[in-house]
């Protein structure tokens, strides 16, 4: 009798383990760490990283924690997928039906919905940190339009997923935000029907919504933020943040990334979760009255991020303010890199210390000026009746437009004259200057706008009732 | 080089972790009763709408508090509570065959949708008839509560002598019974059912009239009333139809019924009659030179709450007293009655005195009389708190906070960049 035959047979488990891992799971560190470096943590990050690059206070997170909340939206969205209808009105029916006879609808609506508004500071941050640190300066610019990308996409998602409930206020803010569409020039109606899928925000509407919502968005953004990471790695790693006296360190100390990295990554996102868990355990997301066309509420307010563009809409001609002044940030966002080419600034926060001095001057004015001019134009300037025969598009529009860039030009010559700065301190100024003032309209459009869309103080807001 | 530790990171997670396990639990063991409340709150907050709906489209003819109303049945019973939902539901969406009640759902036609007629099944079900009939108080639905009235007995006397005079008085008591409800006063109609004491109405012929009487008017609220009435009581109203210019003005009379109050409609009559009548008929409703006094019993027990609402709505021509018809709604008007309706217990039997009597000389009075001033605040119809002065705290605060943390980021900067 051969002596091989009379082994015992692997069984099926031993058979599965030797298939996955052929050369057994090795015994020493250096083995085990190889072994892992060719499994899905290693696609993401390097096997070294520099052990400046993960100072809490350079990047505080922002990225890791944004993918977390990606992850989080991702599986609270596919639950709430199982218990709900794209249709009027049993779309408001299913939303009431997970928050009352769901084991746990309620805990993963909440989750989701504070999940999604909490995405969009976090990115918001993240492009700040980025820009601030001067992260996006070549070789990264690509990665930089990816991000701003990806901002608009996670803006659309949420405004997608706003409409959804099929409440009142899901159904008079998407009624407000579309209908900056109509003031797109020579195709708006037809953009405003194509989106819509009607006249007016409708069952067509939800269904449209409800599609982008969940395939199309979450599908490119998926497509994108995977090429961000792969990029990240790409483009060299994360910026190594620097003290603005320090030079280059010739030789930087390096660990592993398994475990160094990955466990505090691990713990960041823990905490998180922790914090969100409780946060959706203890505030409900809102709800309100089934959507009715007929009675629409006063005032009638868009998402909470998109109430900096209503305020504006205050202010200026719709094609002015809704679509000039927004296209012209959003292309001065994607082509910011393109500005600021300074290499050596890469890594410190506001470029050197007298960035950081112009940028608190930047601020301080704009928490100044803006609300002055927003009061000043509220109740003071009134172009259209001291222009009564000009065409509204330049006495509302254009010329106010004119009026409040004339300072910021005068700021920036000012800048130039007196403080000598040069570019990337010009572009940091205004960034920053014009970054305020849209935070300030903001919280204005949010918290002291009332019925009528007059200004009130927060704490002497009429509410009007039907 | 030293192996770092990660101590802090270590406990960090520990605690989320921790935080993690033990939220999950408590939520678990609390997700019955947390459903339980959910449940409650979702029949609170249909029950709310359900209210306003009752009070706009069914208290016409359910009445105040789902009391019912002549032939209309009352919601309010506990018989109906144990019937199945969906017969409810069918019954208000479909409406009922011969009966004054028609289909509500937008697919038949009506106004209502699937998701309020279900709010209103949940109203019969579950919910509380005394608060509905505040709402619709509060609302300003309650004048179209139907009534019955009694006819003047002098006038109703006098068609006696007309031709076939007994059946004419059976008619109008018939009418006064049955129809002033819907058809008004004197039939002279009123915002749910057409005039009947009309020429254009008198045109039409005995049958047509005699068949709508009888089996109603399909597509309205008239109902076929062969189940109430005999055919001769029919005849008889439509003899009266046809036959109304004969009978004098007057004989069915408006009612005086109080309009109902709540203590919400009182607070808002209060506010509103300081904002816009205490000008001229003083804080009190003491009168002043400009207008009557109407805390006074003699206006009070003689003027019924019908014509008070009348006089606000359409004014008095020929004096000060405008008409406030088109200023506010029928509900404020209601709750300005209700509010000055309240004075009648307490009010002086002679007015109080707004200004110094006869305006003799000085020297003739004998002591000295308060003259009420006169408020002259001129506010709007709706009152709103509005702060009129800068000194508020908050915005001392609010303004102080900004320009400080403004003023202090371009000191710091500019400091830093000289």
């Amino acid at each position: 009798m051969d002596e091989k035959n009379s082994l015992p047979e692997p069984s099926i488990f031993e058979r599965m383990r030797n298939r996955l891992t052929p050369e057994g799971i090795p015994s020493d560190d250096r083995g085990r760490m190889r072994m892992v470096m060719d499994s899905l943590i290693l696609h993401i990050h390097p096997a070294k990283v520099e052990v400046s690059s993960m100072k809490w206070t350079y990047t505080w997170g922002l990225g890791g924690l944004a993918a977390l909340l990606m992850i989080i939206l991702g599986l609270t969205g596919i639950v709430l997928l199982n218990n709900y209808t794209p249709a009027v009105p049993q779309a408001y029916l299913d939303i009431l039906e997970i928050n009352s006879n769901v084991w746990f609808g309620e805990l993963i609506r909440n989750l989701h919905h504070w999940s999604a508004n909490l995405l969009i500071v976090v990115s918001v941050l993240h492009l700040i940190r980025v820009f601030v640190t001067g992260a996006y300066r070549p070789p990264r610019e690509l990665n930089w339009l990816i991000g701003v990308a990806m901002l608009l996409l996670v803006l659309g998602a949420n405004f997608t997923g706003y409409l959804l409930p099929w409440d009142q206020l899901a159904y008079w803010a998407i009624t407000v935000g579309t209908s900056i569409l109509s003031y797109v020039p020579l195709i708006g109606q037809w953009l405003t029907r194509l989106v819509l899928g009607g006249p007016e925000v409708g069952a067509n509407t939800l269904l449209n919504f409800y599609s982008m919502h969940i395939s199309f968005i979450p599908l490119i953004i998926f497509g994108l933020m995977s090429y961000h990471f792969w990029r990240v790695r790409k483009d060299g790693g994360l910026t190594v943040p620097k003290s603005s006296k320090q030079t280059e360190d010739p030789k930087p100390e390096r660990v592993t990334t398994i475990p160094h990295l990955v466990h505090r990554e691990f713990i960041f996102a823990l905490a998180w979760t922790a914090a969100l868990l409780t946060f959706a355990m203890l505030v409900p997301a809102p709800l309100e009255g089934i959507a009715n066309p007929a009675m629409s509420p006063n005032p009638a307010k868009a998402p909470w991020y998109f109430m900096g563009l209503q305020e504006l809409l205050l202010h200026f001609h719709p094609l002015v303010g809704a679509i000039v002044i927004p296209s012209l940030v959003i292309i001065g966002i994607f082509t910011l890199p393109f500005f600021d080419l300074n290499p050596k600034s890469v890594g410190v926060y506001f470029r050197s210390r007298r960035g950081r001095s112009l940028t608190l001057l930047a601020v301080g004015i704009a928490l100044i000026a803006t609300p002055s001019w927003v009061l000043l134009d509220e109740y003071v300037l009134n172009w259209t009746l001291w222009l009564p025969t000009w065409n509204t598009l330049f006495s509302n529009g254009l010329i106010p437009l004119a009026v409040i860039l004339l300072p910021l030009l005068l700021l920036d010559s000012w800048i130039q004259n007196s403080f000598k700065a040069d570019t990337e301190e010009r572009v940091l100024f205004i960034a920053s200057f014009l970054f305020t003032a849209f935070i300030i309209l903001t919280v204005i459009g949010i918290f002291f706008r009332g019925p009528g869309m007059s200004l009130y103080f927060p704490w002497n807001m009429p509410i009007v009732t039907h | 080089m030293k192996p770092k530790s990660y101590l802090i990171e270590s406990l960090i997670g520990l605690g989320a972790l921790l935080v993690v396990v033990s939220a999950l639990g408590y939520y678990i063991l609390n997700e019955p009763a947390r459903i339980l409340n959910a449940q409650r709150d979702v029949i609170a907050a249909q029950l709310d709408d359900a209210m306003t709906l009752y009070a706009e489209n069914c208290s016409v003819c359910h009445g105040l508090n789902g009391e019912g109303i002549g032939a209309t049945p009352p919601l309010d019973s506990a018989v109906l509570r144990t019937m199945p939902y969906d017969e409810i539901y069918k019954t208000i969406s479909r409406g009922r065959y011969q009966t004054a009640m028609p289909a509500w759902a937008i697919e038949d036609g009506g106004p209502l949708s699937d998701y309020q007629i279900n709010e209103l099944v949940t109203l019969i079900l579950y919910g509380d008839w005394t608060e509905t009939g505040n709402r619709t108080i509060n609302l300003g639905f309650a004048p179209l509560i139907p009534f019955t009235t009694e006819p003047d007995p002098v006038l109703l006397a006098e068609i006696a002598n007309l031709p076939d005079g007994s059946t004419l008085q059976t008619a109008v008591q018939l009418f006064a019974a049955h129809c002033v409800a819907c058809h008004g006063a004197d039939g002279l109609g009123t915002a749910i059912a057409p005039a009947l004491n009309d020429p254009a109405v008198r045109q039409k012929t005995a049958e047509d009239i005699s068949r709508i009487i009888t089996y109603g008017n399909t597509g309205t609220l008239m109902a076929g009333w062969n189940n109430v009435l005999a055919t001769d009581e029919i005849n008889a109203l439509t003899s009266l139809i046809e036959r109304w210019d004969e009978i004098p003005l007057g004989t069915i009379p408006a009612p005086n019924v109080p309009i109902p109050v709540t203590e919400e409609s009182l607070a808002l009559g209060g506010q509103l009659f300081a904002a816009n009548c205490a000008r001229c008929h003083g804080p009190e409703g003491q009168g002043t030179p400009r207008a009557p006094s109407l805390n006074v019993k003699s206006f009070l027990t003689q003027t019924s709450d019908q014509a008070i609402q009348q006089i606000i709505t359409l004014g008095v021509p020929g004096t000060a007293m405008p008409s406030w018809g088109d200023r506010m709604s029928d509900a404020e008007i209601q709750a300005i009655v209700g509010f000055i309706r309240q004075w009648e217990p307490t009010a002086p039997e002679v007015a109080v005195l707004t200004r110094p009597g006869g305006g003799g000389p000085p020297w003739l009075r004998n002591d000295t009389t308060n003259v009420n001033p006169l408020p002259s605040t001129n506010r709007p119809v709706q009152p709103t708190e509005q702060i009129t002065s800068l000194l508020d705290w908050r915005i001392l605060i609010l303004i102080g906070a900004v320009l400080s943390l403004a003023f202090a980021l371009i000191a710091a900067g500019t400091f830093s960049l000289r």
